[in-house]
Order: structure tokens, then sequence, then C-alpha cells
């Protein structure tokens, strides 16, 4: 017996070249099944084309897709964007994830953002930012970028460029700088940030004549003079002009969060509401930039039933829809409006779970399907 | 915790009837009174940190806090961080009708009027209804209490409203109760680290023990008034 069986596995160079070949053959189908395997498993067809429907064209939301791995959940978000009738949306592109090592770039995750949300014809507004860590000291916070790193980033920013062109028109340059917080919990700079614009914008433009920079995203904030974590955003834009940034970027990115106020609270410099949007656009105007568009890439109200900044769910909704229908009738100088923000990978457990339009599991909340029907033009009046 | 002689529990106390603070700054609340009955069985004080709801977990994972009791919802993503109790509240989305009504469950409804609380989760868990085959119109109110009032009144039949505003209404006197389960559950819990085996035993005790003496029901009553007979 035991005979009988060495016989039947006799050794490799034993073998007759038909028998090698033959298993040669079966070991490079495996190792081509696997590649495909790993490469595609997590796909699914971009179906056909599609088109927004709705009233107000500059309708968007800021999606967070950055932690979703899962092509058929990133596609159904964008779905119900769709569906929901905003034409645009905001997305995070970490540079940290897509550069992990100099020059070395993994798209993979983007090319399914981008390509999906194109498909579902949505315009994108792509955000970067996030140090890896080979651009930043060792220990150092992941929003921490040393000026002399400003290239490096912007040869991230102008790859991004190339590999978008076409799929990709607007590019914000960094988050919320006038935070120490978003500035690498540093004292916040606004000149050293209009040297970042300096040294990305021209970068871009050489990888993309066409891709529109834009700069800003401030946090609305009230801090006081010399405050450790902030700088009012009205005084960080003046100075972002006086440092000359005027020529460094194409469109101003606007934060504009509602907290406890109507959307049409009238604006105030002490004060943090909706309106506020129009003291930014003030200082545009006053700096000879009122050629440009500004863009909002971030706003809206929150419902928690006990965060201190939030309203209740009705006022939410009828805020919201009134932000929208502000921007379309009222702001010529805007091009877009995204709330914060459509959906979360997952539940946060926090009062970020009620920024959001659709639970983590897809479920639509109330204001989700109230904005539908404003996009579909079935709201008669705001009051 | 023995060597201390205190349990510290981390709390953000800002959410009434279960932690605020009175005139004194002192906390206050169902979970203040919970913290210490579930002290006492252990021969422990209780050491109330105020710590930002949002902060609570992360005082828990550094160890600068033995627990959180805060009204504080059941996370299944992070069960492989920190320990969960059972839960003494439910606070999901109940099914309300008045008091005296006959209605059982939502097949009882077919063809009445349910009131929510525009926008509310609530109102999310009816248009749900709605969705999967429900035959019922959706009344829709600009507050909880207007919606409450409307069932009070007899302008709807039913209400979909959180445990919490229920049990803050019936305390009130409102003649409402609610019916079957919860349709969007929402678990109060309380949350322990991960690698204290002895806690969490003790803990889940400790509460089968305060349950079965009826005091979690005293409790309640404390803090939300008496539920309808």
């Amino acid at each position: 017996m035991i005979h009988r069986i060495h016989n039947r596995f006799r050794p490799i160079a034993e073998w007759s070249p038909r028998g090698k070949k033959l298993i040669s053959l079966l070991l490079l189908c495996s190792v081509i099944a696997l590649i495909y395997r790993s490469n595609f498993r997590n796909w699914v067809p971009l179906g056909p084309q599609r088109v927004v429907e709705t009233i107000n064209p500059k309708m968007g939301v800021h999606t967070r897709l950055t932690d979703e791995p899962e092509a058929a959940k990133i596609k159904r978000s964008l779905e119900m964007v769709r569906e929901m009738g905003a034409p645009w949306i905001v997305e995070y592109f970490p540079w940290a994830y897509y550069e992990p090592r100099p020059g070395q770039y993994e798209w993979s995750h983007p090319d399914l953002v981008i390509n999906h949300a194109n498909r579902q014809g949505l315009t994108v507004i792509a955000r970067l930012g996030f140090v890896p860590e080979w651009a930043r000291p060792p220990d150092s916070h992941h929003l921490y970028l040393p000026a002399e790193n400003y290239e490096a980033f912007g040869r991230f920013a102008a790859a991004f460029a190339r590999r978008y062109q076409g799929k990709v028109r607007y590019l914000i340059v960094w988050n919320e700088p006038n935070l120490s917080l978003e500035w690498g919990f540093r004292p916040v700079d606004p000149e050293a940030y209009v040297e970042m614009l300096q040294v990305v914008y021209p970068m871009v433009k050489a990888a993309d004549q066409e891709m529109l920079v834009l700069a800003g995203a401030l946090a609305p904030t009230l801090d006081p003079p010399n405050s450790e974590w902030g700088m009012n955003d009205l005084v960080y834009l003046q100075r972002m002009y006086d440092a000359g940034a005027a020529n460094y970027f194409d469109i101003l990115a606007i934060h504009a969060y509602g907290w406890g106020f109507d959307a049409g609270e009238p604006a105030g410099e002490s004060v943090v509401n909706f309106r506020r949007s129009e003291l930014l656009r003030d200082i545009m105007v006053r700096n000879g930039d009122g050629d440009k568009t500004a863009m909002i890439t971030e706003g809206g109200w929150n419902d928690h039933p006990r965060w201190t900044k939030a309203v209740y769910p009705a006022q939410r909704i009828r805020n919201s829809l009134q932000a929208y229908e502000i921007a379309r009738a009222e702001w010529p100088w805007l091009e877009s409006i995204n709330l914060w923000v459509f959906r979360f990978p997952w539940d946060q457990k926090s009062y970020q779970d009620y920024y959001t339009f659709v639970s983590a599991d897809f479920e639509p909340k109330s204001i989700y399907l109230e904005i539908q029907m404003y996009a579909k033009g079935l709201y008669a009046s705001f009051e | 915790m023995q060597e201390r002689g205190s349990w510290r529990v981390g709390m953000d106390p800002s959410f009434p009837p279960f932690e605020t603070l009175d005139a004194q700054g002192a906390p206050i609340g169902y979970d203040v009174d919970l913290a210490r009955a579930i002290a006492s069985q252990w021969g422990l004080e209780v050491e109330i940190i105020s710590i930002g709801f949002d902060s609570l977990l992360d005082a828990l994972l550094v160890y600068r806090v033995d627990a959180v009791i805060s009204a504080f919802p059941f996370n299944a993503r992070m069960t492989k961080d920190v320990h969960y109790s059972s839960s003494y509240f439910e606070a999901g989305v109940r099914l309300v009708v008045d008091a005296d009504a006959a209605f059982e469950d939502m097949d009882d409804l077919t063809g009445r009027s349910i009131a929510v609380e525009w926008g509310s989760r609530g109102d999310a868990v009816a248009r749900r209804l709605q969705r999967a085959g429900a035959a019922f119109e959706r009344l829709t109110f600009q507050s909880p209490q207007e919606a409450i009032d409307a069932l009070v009144s007899g302008d709807s039949d039913a209400l979909l409203i959180d445990g919490v505003t229920l049990r803050l209404a019936q305390g009130e006197g409102k003649p409402i109760r609610p019916v079957g389960p919860a349709l969007d559950s929402d678990p109060y819990v309380i949350a322990v680290p991960i690698d204290a085996p002895a806690l969490q035993e003790a803990l889940h005790e400790v509460l089968e023990k305060l349950q079965q003496d009826g005091q979690l029901d005293i409790l309640n009553a404390r803090w939300f008034g008496q539920q309808p007979q």
C-alpha cells in the first residue's frame, strides 16, 4: 500500500514534461484568479450615466466616504445624494491615505468615489489635507505641515489634479486653517497659509489649467485676539488678502453653520450664524476680489437632543431648506452650498450623528425626504 | 476602587432629569442616584466627575473614570473597547396611545392617525412604517409637546415618541401609555472598562438586585413622576 502511494506521488523532477506544463498552467490560473479577486471583489458596476433633477442647481452636501471602504455603499450614498436632488458634493481626500510613501500613489479609493460620483451626475469638490508621516516631524500631529514640505503637498495636489483631469474641477487646499487644531496645534498663521497657497496653486495649475482652487474654508469663530484656539475668520481672511492671497485662489470656500440661529437671522460681526457668509463676501469685495465666486463647503444645523448648539428637528429642516433657498435666490456670488454631512459609515454615537441626512444603514431621515420634496419643487413657502 | 474607597463615575450633567446641577452646583438626577445606589451596595462612595458627553468614553478608556453613567446609549462598535451593562432605561421610539384606548399594536391603527414631532426619530419611524405598507395618517407637529397634546385631546389616535419624552409626559400627568416594544431601540447602559471582569460581574449582579428590589422603579418614579396605572 505504502509502496503504491509512493509511486503515485513521484518527485517533481521525475514528472513528464506534459505533467509539468499542466501543473504550471494550473498554478498560473490560480495566481490570475487571486489577483482578479483581490482587485475586483470590491467592485460594483457604475451603471448608466445619471442626471440630477432639481429646482435648485446650487444644492449640495458634504459626503464622508473617506472611511467607507465598500464600493456598493459608496455607490448607494451617491445615488441617494442624486435622488435627494443635490448636484454637488464635497468629499475629503486625505493625502496620507493616497501617498503613503513619497511618490507612491494609491488611487483605488478616490477612483471609486469620483467615478461613481461622476456617473450619478454629481460635481465633486475635492478637499485635500492630512499630512503623511513622511512629510512631517516625528510624533507631530497629522495636520502639521512644515513650510519646507508645502512643495510635497503641492506635488500631491498636482498628481491628484492630473489623475482626475476632466472628472474633478474643484480642489480645496486645506481645511479651517484659522483653528489651531487644524493647523497642527500650532498658533494659527494666515501669512503661512498664504505661503502654502503660493506654492500649491501654481503646481495645480501647471498640472491642469482648468482646475479651480478653493481657499479659506475658515471655521466661523469669535475667538478673541491672541486666542490659543484660533483666529476670528473675518480677521483671518483680511490678513490672507493683506499677505497677497488674491492671486493664489479662484474661489473662496466658506463654512456656514447656523448654530442656534434661524437661517434668515441677519449677519453680525459678533454672531456666528448662516448669514455670516455675507461678511466674508464683503471682505472679498472690499479687497477687489468681487469678481470671484464663493462656495459653502460645510454648514448647516444640528438636532442633537442634548448638544448646546443644536436646534429642534423641525427647526433644522426649516433652516436647511431656507439656507438652500437663500443661496439660490439671494446670493448670485455663491456657486454651491454643501451642507454637513450626508452620512457616516457608522454611527458616531455623538452629536455628529445629528448632522446626517441618512443613517449609516441608509434609512432616510425626515430632513432628507423634506429636502427631496423641495428639490422637486413641492414646497410653496418657507415660512 | 476598594483601596480608594470611591467609585469614580463620569457623566455630563446637562441632561435632566438624568443628570443636571442643582442651585449649589452639585450633580443631581436619576443617574446620580443610580450611581449612589450601586456604590452603596459595594460599600463605596461615589465620586462624580463632570465630563463633556462626547469625551466620556475617552475618559473611560484612559481610566480617568471607573464607569460612565450618563444616559449613555449602547454602541455596538465600541464593544471591543468597553463593557456595557444591561439596559436600565429604554429611550427608543415607542408607539403611545391614550391610557384608556383599546389599541395594542400598529395593526390596530390601520386607517387611524399617528402624531409625530416633525423631523424627529418618531417621524422617521412613522415614514419607515408607511413605506413598509402601514396604512395610517401621519400628523406632524413642530414640537413633541404639541404632538402629545394632539393625542391627549383626541386629535390623533396615537403617537410615536422617544422613551424619555414619554416618561416626562406621563410624569406630568398625561394619561398616555406605550404599547409594544420600542420600534427603534436606544437603550441607556453603564459603560465600564473592558479589562475589569470583576467589576462587570459585580455590576451585573447589583443591577439585577436593584431591579428585583424595585429600587429602579423607585428611581424612575422619583425623577420622572408616577406612571399612570
